[in-house]
């Protein structure tokens, strides 16, 4: 549990960042769907707290405690993702949610924090320098399993979202060159495989669209083009908040989640995208700088793992959002609504606010 | 397990590759500004331009809904197209003045304008809302005019509703109203949306499925004056289905006509099958009027007044069916074997039942008579005797049996039942028990018993087809194919009554028309008729305050109903006219200018 002085080393920098963005999400969000029926903004405030609640709860428990018994919360999380492709609930074309009386829940974003504890587990008592190849394959393993098991529902985004996490754990563990070529080929040929055999018709336009925009400009590549438009015409000062021309991003799937940027870039123009990729920046970097302050090699695992986990969401979301990335569904974390990433979020600072706090061997 | 053997262990490589990671970090970072800073300064004027002429809209595709058509392909109901002017709210540069501006153009109170503006207030803004339909062309010039000035309003053609006959026919076709916004939020029109139009009464109601297609829509790409560049996607209008009905055009305009001037309704049925040739009811209206979104004063008026036109008197109007219950008390008494057909009793005008005089309509007496002159005279009298031996449960349980307290099953909404009385009946309902001087009213089709016109038809059909009932119906084909299962008749039940007791009743009815009896009125030379009359009596103003408690007003009346011809049932008319008088004089005679038309359409 938490003692006083535990209490002091809380990083309450971190959790301002965190608090910050997720109200200028709030606002967003708001402008985003205020004329749609049902209140999402307050749905989302709703969710921040409950996360905040989830925030205390997983603090309050010692990380290595979690790390320890990461292979049961794992497969809890396991068997969920397969309940799910039996009795979940279709949301627009996926079966990815579990519903709860009055509130429902995507385990393939909690599945994020199960892997990132239990990949930490893995590593924990890694000392060698690189990578071992029974540790590679382990954590492949792990990590392919939920990723299946997403992309049946389908949900190529969030299966894809994983790679990252398994990615940041190779970094530290160290890969050498043969390695990186090995991890290549399987890619490549796992693509191949993948666009033959796995992927459907409208995830190959988006990829086409990606590399060829101008070639569908009515089909697949015209949200990219209107959520362009829609920053471009915002300019410097933006058109004001709530004033975006609706008309621009009408049909775009989902104003108030996958493009909650353009709205940003719409409404606040450049002087807006500039105060939130800075607002962003600090969270990221309080992160990442984090590294620094755990006492062992799972603390520094974990706080990677989140770290990069978030920050490649960010990415992609932004990227997509300005054209330079294929429509993958991948939410921007805190700024987009939506409950689960928001709970999967703050379990992953909440766990780097867990080793930070617990930084001292005295304690 | 974790090893606690070292207080700090030796972190920096794996920190260090952490924190090349968090270079790249910042280095995307600084990429990504300058992405935006090229999008959002350096191109900005090339993506305002783009965002000023390509702006997608959504039109919707009105779809046209189905044609009603009588039995012989006669259009009833079709759609015509009118125009509606309708605002796009994205459009006003100040709603306010729009307001004003648009108000006075169409001639509307600006306030009732709002009012319906205000309605949509959840849709996009880009969608049009219909504020003034049914334009004239003077309108329509006068909004094309002022185009330029006023690109918020947009004129947009609309398929219109429209019953080429006026009020033929008005009560079984039924009118369309606006869907309120309780309607919507009912959830019980799952597939509409604000500002569609919905059958309410009759057979634009029944049948509204079936009639309402399913609106197209399109998603357009406009420029920022509205104007049309090019179309993303196009789901086209699926057309609502047409109807064909069982009714008659020639024999509902002559049963209406037949009414003009009276209040009253005609049922005309189709004996072995139950399609329904005419269903009138008079005061009637013209739909015509009612086809405007917006409540016209018309509508308020017609809702508001004492003779309810509104009503469908043939379904809904509850009265006392007199005589014609003599029908059914013959039937009840026969089965249960308390009189055969030649059991006499004698008529002088008036008797004592009970300690009470109760009269026969003809004061001087009938003299002796036996069932079909009874039937023949309706000889009250004798009705008398076998309500007494019966017993008013008895008369219940083979009302019951042959279709009255119940509803008929007519494919038409708003039916009513009538009531049947018993002892339990009164008991709950009054709180008093039965006294058995009611009885002897009710033989005679007075008392609390109460029928509509249809329940009379439909009991007059089962009488003419020997105790195999119909379901009378209105529909009759969707768009030539037969109507699924749950609108044609169920299985004809019979009553369990043998035939030849029918045929004796029926002998009486024979005489009624064709010996000289109360119903001659009605007899055609050559068509074998069977029919009763009906007329009541005013009931005691003590009665008609109590009825008036139960919310039913009963009135006085004249009946006839009849069959023909005789040995192979045909037709069926039923015929009621209110403070008509006696059912010889009034009804009948109407009824033989439809079999008339019957006997002619036959040839």
């Amino acid at each position: 549990m938490i003692d006083r002085r535990q209490i002091q080393n809380i990083d309450w920098a971190l959790v301002f960042y965190l608090l910050l963005n997720s109200i200028l999400g709030v606002f967003i969000v708001y402008s985003g769907s205020h004329y749609l029926p049902g209140d999402y903004y307050l749905k989302q405030i709703i969710w921040i707290i409950i996360s905040f609640l989830a925030l205390v709860v997983f603090v309050s428990l010692d990380y290595k405690f979690l790390v320890t018994y990461s292979v049961y919360f794992y497969s809890l999380l396991i068997i969920l993702l397969g309940w799910v492709l039996f009795f979940g609930k279709i949301v627009s074309g996926t079966k990815a949610w579990i519903k709860f009386p009055l509130f429902q829940v995507q385990p393939s974003e909690l599945m994020k924090v199960g892997l990132i504890l239990f990949l930490a587990y893995i590593f924990a008592e890694f000392r060698h320098p690189f990578l071992p190849w029974k540790k590679l394959w382990l954590s492949s393993i792990s990590v392919l399993v939920p990723m299946i098991l997403v992309s049946i529902q389908p949900d190529m985004g969030t299966a894809l979202s994983y790679t990252p996490i398994l990615l940041a754990a190779f970094i530290l563990a160290g890969l050498n060159r043969k390695m990186v070529i090995i991890i290549l080929v399987c890619v490549l040929l796992f693509g191949l495989a993948f666009w033959n055999l796995g992927l459907r018709e409208y995830q190959k336009d988006r990829l086409t669209t990606l590399v060829f925009p101008g070639q569908d400009p009515l089909g697949a590549g015209y949200h990219i083009q209107q959520s362009k438009i829609a920053i471009g015409s915002g300019g410097f000062l933006g058109k004001g908040y709530r004033k975006g021309t609706q008309s621009q991003l009408r049909f775009l799937p989902a104003r108030h989640t996958d493009f909650v940027f353009s709205v940003i870039g719409e409404e606040l123009g450049f002087l807006g995208v500039l105060a939130a990729l800075l607002s962003y920046f600090l969270l990221l970097s309080r992160l990442f700088l984090s590294v620094k302050e755990s006492r062992d090699r799972a603390g520094v695992y974990l706080i990677f793992m989140v770290s990069v986990l978030v920050a490649s969401q960010f990415f992609i979301n932004i990227l997509m959002v300005i054209g330079l990335f294929p429509i993958a569904g991948i939410p921007l974390p805190l700024l987009s609504y939506g409950g689960s990433s928001l709970l999967t979020t703050y379990l992953g600072v909440s766990l780097v606010l867990n080793v930070k706090m617990r930084r001292f061997a005295n304690v | 397990m974790m090893e606690d053997n070292k207080i700090y262990e030796e972190l920096t490589l794996i920190q260090r590759r952490a924190l090349w990671v968090y270079f790249v970090v910042c280095f995307l970072f600084v990429m990504l500004i300058l992405s935006f800073w090229k999008i959002q300064v350096l191109d900005h004027k090339k993506y305002w331009a783009l965002s000023e002429s390509n702006r997608t809209r959504e039109v919707i595709i009105p779809c046209r809904r189905g044609l009603v058509k009588d039995r012989n392909g006669k259009i009833l109901a079709k759609s015509i197209a009118s125009f509606s002017a309708s605002i796009i709210r994205e459009s006003c540069k100040d709603f306010e003045a729009s307001c004003q501006n648009i108000a006075r153009l169409l001639n509307l109170e600006k306030e009732v304008l709002q009012e319906r503006i205000k309605k949509y207030k959840s849709f996009p803004l880009s969608y049009p809302i219909v504020v003034k339909d049914n334009l004239s062309f003077e309108e329509v010039s006068r909004i094309e005019a002022q185009k330029i000035e006023l690109p918020e309003l947009i004129l947009q053609l609309e398929p219109k509703r429209f019953y080429p006959h006026d009020h033929l026919a008005s009560h079984v076709l039924g009118y369309l109203q606006e869907l309120s916004p309780q309607d919507i939020q009912s959830r019980q029109y799952p597939d509409r949306q604000l500002g569609d139009l919905i059958g309410r009464t009759g057979i634009e109601k029944q049948y509204d499925d079936f009639l309402e297609g399913i609106d197209g829509r399109v998603l357009e790409i406009v420029d920022s004056l509205g104007r049309r560049k090019g179309e993303i996607t196009r789901k086209e209008p699926v057309q609502g289905k047409w109807l064909q009905l069982t009714l008659d055009f020639d024999i509902q305009k002559k049963a209406e006509d037949l009414l003009e001037g009276r209040e009253g309704a005609i049922v005309v049925l189709e004996a072995r099958s139950g399609e329904i040739l005419a269903l009138a009811s008079y005061p009637t209206f013209d739909p015509n009027k009612f086809i405007n979104r917006f409540t016209p004063e018309e509508w308020l008026n017609l809702i508001q007044s004492p003779e309810f036109p509104l009503e469908n008197r043939a379904l809904r109007g509850l009265y006392s069916p007199g005589s014609v219950f003599k029908l059914t008390m013959a039937l009840a008494a026969l089965d249960s074997r308390v009189i055969n057909e030649e059991t006499s009793f004698y008529c002088s005008g008036s008797t004592h039942i009970y300690g009470h005089p109760f009269g026969c309509w003809f004061k001087p007496g009938h003299g002796a008579m036996n069932l079909s002159s009874g039937i023949q005279n309706s000889c009250n009298i004798y009705f008398y005797q076998l309500g007494q031996r019966l017993g008013i449960e008895a008369i219940h349980q083979y009302a019951s049996l042959l279709g009255f307290g119940i509803q008929t099953g007519v494919d038409l909404p708003g039916e009513k039942s009538g009531l049947v009385p018993n002892a339990e009946w009164k008991q709950r309902v009054k709180k008093e028990p039965w006294y058995p001087g009611e009885t002897i009213s009710v033989s005679i089709g007075q008392g609390p018993l109460l029928v509509t016109p249809l329940q009379i038809a439909v009991h007059t059909a089962l009488i003419a087809n020997r105790g195999v009932s119909v379901r009378p119906h209105i529909l009759k084909a969707v768009q030539n194919e037969l109507p699924a299962r749950g609108n044609i008749p169920a299985n004809p039940q019979t009553a369990g009554i043998s035939t030849d007791i029918f045929e004796k009743v029926i002998k009486g009815m024979w005489r009624s028309v064709n010996d000289g009896g109360t119903g001659r009125g009605a007899r055609v030379e050559g068509f074998d008729i069977c029919g009763k009359t009906g007329s009541t009596q005013v009931v005691s103003t003590a009665k008609e305050k109590e009825l008036l408690e139960m919310d039913q007003k009963l009135k006085t009346h004249s009946w006839f109903t009849g069959f023909g011809p005789k040995d192979d049932p045909q037709v069926v008319v039923t015929v009621l006219v209110e403070y008509g008088g006696t059912g010889g004089a009034t009804a009948a005679p109407l009824a033989r200018q439809l079999f008339n038309l019957c006997l002619k359409k036959n040839d």
